[in-house]
């Protein structure tokens, strides 16, 4: 397992270093003198000679390179062309709810997904079936903006049942210990907080969560179509086992372990996703920043939420395979 | 060929997707004959409900919805299948390279692929047209690059599974060029799951290119693009939902037309599958 672990962490080096390339190319892109384009027709050449200094435009593409990855080494990502604050620090600022919705619509999504695409491959072609295929067809097809703009003007503004938008009631004041909504509110002991923070989060975390819970329910389900057809699987049924036992002792087993990967895999596309949703929820996460950054074109703070999301993506990945290869023995076997 | 039309004739939910798609092709294709401009702006007009004159409603500058819808469609349809079809030439013409040539640039071509994979789609597609700068052109240009990977991903593969069989072996020891085996056995006989992923792909197209409009990074006004209009009307969505329902919902149908195809024949090319459902 060991061994395992080195031999994978060796294998990101290259992609870690490409992905750095990538992203300290994103600037050089820009058409035309990218200072003069991030600071907009009325900057004064000084300002423009200070900013192609603060981002060592001058130097060789190498040198900047290497002014660029020694930078990251000590965690300087460049300074807000907007705030004029450490990137970092920002991004830090907004990380933990971000995470705090992601992590709660991964764990919706498994809990409905899995079932759905269980009872979906035990009864192929049935009029369930066949509602479950097109439900999560459309969720995989549905715009997040407009699934939360539904359910926006569904349970918020028609209904009334959930707040609009934000994290937390304006009344409550809540110190920000961690930075993750529901456990400050539960900290600072205030009434209601909890509670506030749950009915926040309710809305962002469905959106987020129906497009994985759509594709996990298609992947398990033809995973569980390949599985049942297997031969171990026909001579669980000759040996009189029942249909429960068979289905849930030996078939799903087989298929939950590659849908892990694609847990991990569609969490991280979820991050992606997390820029529309916290930009209609106004949720102050790294997406929000990041589409904030955009129509500001502050271009350092574009370049640092692209690393962080390749590096939560990566990490992700890394996760998936240490999982799956404590889970499966076979592919420990194989990394030996 | 006649066997699948067959397979998806008999398969109900790719009819359903073609005959959706069949219905916005007709509406792109003819709607437009029928309406009035799409940017014609009456301030008189403005945030109407649907009803008779404008049957979809007006938006904030009284531009009638169903007219900015049929046109804009247009965008839309020719967006994912453009997109997909340089996604489909960069990352074909790198995998098969990678897969053929194997050494080396298999391996440089592969850790390119790696790292490109390494980001959230949608995110590096908003780095790379943030970097770009804003058109329509240029979110397609991103988006694609951001697919392109994916396909080379498949297209190695396949290469490497159809560089080892006897017929390539034997056009070798024909002395055929290299260039010849590559087009007229290799890439021919890897088409087919190459094909599935690109109709599996245009539904995806359609969507981020229309999540990068409604971010801003799209399709600028006045251009009828069904994302940058959901967008443009979110500020009125509460009062008037109809001006971004009706944008929204029209990207849902035709990427749900293409994932219903896909879908369909992503189960033609499995033959475990199209056993179990044919």
């Amino acid at each position: 397992m060991f061994a395992f672990l080195v031999r994978r962490l060796l294998s990101l080096i290259p992609v870690l270093a490409l992905v750095l390339v990538i992203v300290f190319s994103l600037v050089r892109m820009i058409p035309g003198d990218p200072a003069i384009t991030l600071l907009g027709p009325g900057a004064t050449d000084s300002q423009i000679a200070a900013l192609r200094a603060q981002l060592n435009l001058d130097e060789p593409a190498l040198l900047q390179l290497w002014h660029y990855v020694a930078g990251l080494a000590q965690g300087d990502l460049g300074v807000s062309l907007k705030s004029g604050q450490p990137v970092l620090s920002e991004i830090l600022l907004r990380l933990p709810a971000t995470l705090e919705i992601s992590i709660a619509a991964v764990l919706v999504a498994i809990l409905v997904g899995t079932p759905i695409g269980v009872l979906s491959a035990t009864r192929p072609n049935s009029g369930f079936d066949h509602g479950v295929r097109i439900l999560s067809l459309t969720g995989v097809s549905m715009p997040a903006f407009l699934l939360a703009l539904l359910l926006q003007l569904i349970f918020a503004t028609w209904l009334g049942w959930l707040p609009v938008s934000g994290r937390m009631s304006s009344y409550l004041f809540v110190d920000n210990v961690t930075g993750f909504a529901l456990i400050d509110g539960w900290l600072s002991g205030e009434e209601g907080a909890v509670r506030s923070a749950l009915l926040h989060m309710i809305l962002p975390v469905t959106v987020l969560a129906a497009f994985l819970a759509a594709t996990l329910g298609r992947f398990v389900r033809a995973t569980m179509l390949e599985t049942l057809g297997e031969d171990y699987v026909r001579t669980a049924r000759a040996k009189g086992l029942s249909r429960r036992e068979v289905i849930y002792g030996h078939a799903l087993r087989t298929s939950l372990l590659p849908a892990i990967t694609v847990v991990g895999l569609k969490f991280a596309e979820m991050l992606g996703g997390a820029i529309l949703t916290e930009t209609i929820f106004s949720w102050p996460g790294i997406g929000r920043f990041m589409f904030e950054a955009i129509r500001n074109r502050d271009y350092p703070v574009i370049q640092g939420a692209t690393l962080v999301f390749a590096l939560l993506f990566m990490l992700t990945s890394l996760l998936v395979d240490i999982l799956y290869a404590v889970l499966d023995p076979r592919v420990r076997r194989k990394m030996r | 060929m006649t066997e699948l039309i067959h397979f998806l004739r008999r398969n109900t939910l790719a009819m359903v997707g073609a005959g959706i798609l069949g219905a916005l092709l007709l509406a792109v294709l003819v709607g437009p004959l029928l309406v009035q401009s799409p940017t014609a702006i009456d301030m008189g007009a403005k945030l109407l409900p649907p009803g008779p004159g404008h049957w979809l409603g007006t938006d904030s500058f009284g531009r009638d919805m169903l007219s900015r819808l049929v046109h804009g469609g247009r965008y839309t349809l020719a967006i994912g299948i453009v997109v997909v079809g340089i996604a489909f030439v960069i990352g074909v013409f790198f995998g098969v390279l990678a897969g053929f040539a194997g050494g080396w640039l298999d391996t440089v071509i592969m850790r390119i692929v790696d790292a490109m994979l390494s980001f959230p789609a949608l995110v590096l597609a908003i780095a790379l047209a943030a970097a770009f700068g804003p058109s329509l052109e240029n979110a397609m240009i991103a988006v694609a690059i951001t697919m392109a990977p994916q396909f080379a991903r498949v297209a190695r593969s396949q290469a490497l599974a159809v560089s080892s069989r006897l017929y390539v072996d034997a056009a070798h020891a024909l002395g055929l060029p290299q260039r010849r085996i590559l087009l007229r056995y290799v890439l021919v006989n890897a088409i087919g799951p190459l094909l599935v992923q690109a109709s599996l792909n245009v539904g995806s197209a359609i969507l981020q290119t229309a999540s990068l409009g409604f971010l801003g990074l799209g399709a600028q006004p006045p251009m009828p693009e069904w994302g940058a209009d959901v967008s443009a009307n979110l500020a009125f969505a509460r009062s008037s939902p109809w001006t971004a329902l009706g944008p929204g919902f029209a990207i849902l149908l035709a990427v749900l037309s293409f994932n219903l195809i896909g879908d369909a024949l992503a189960d033609w090319f499995n033959p475990r599958r199209r056993s179990q459902i044919g």
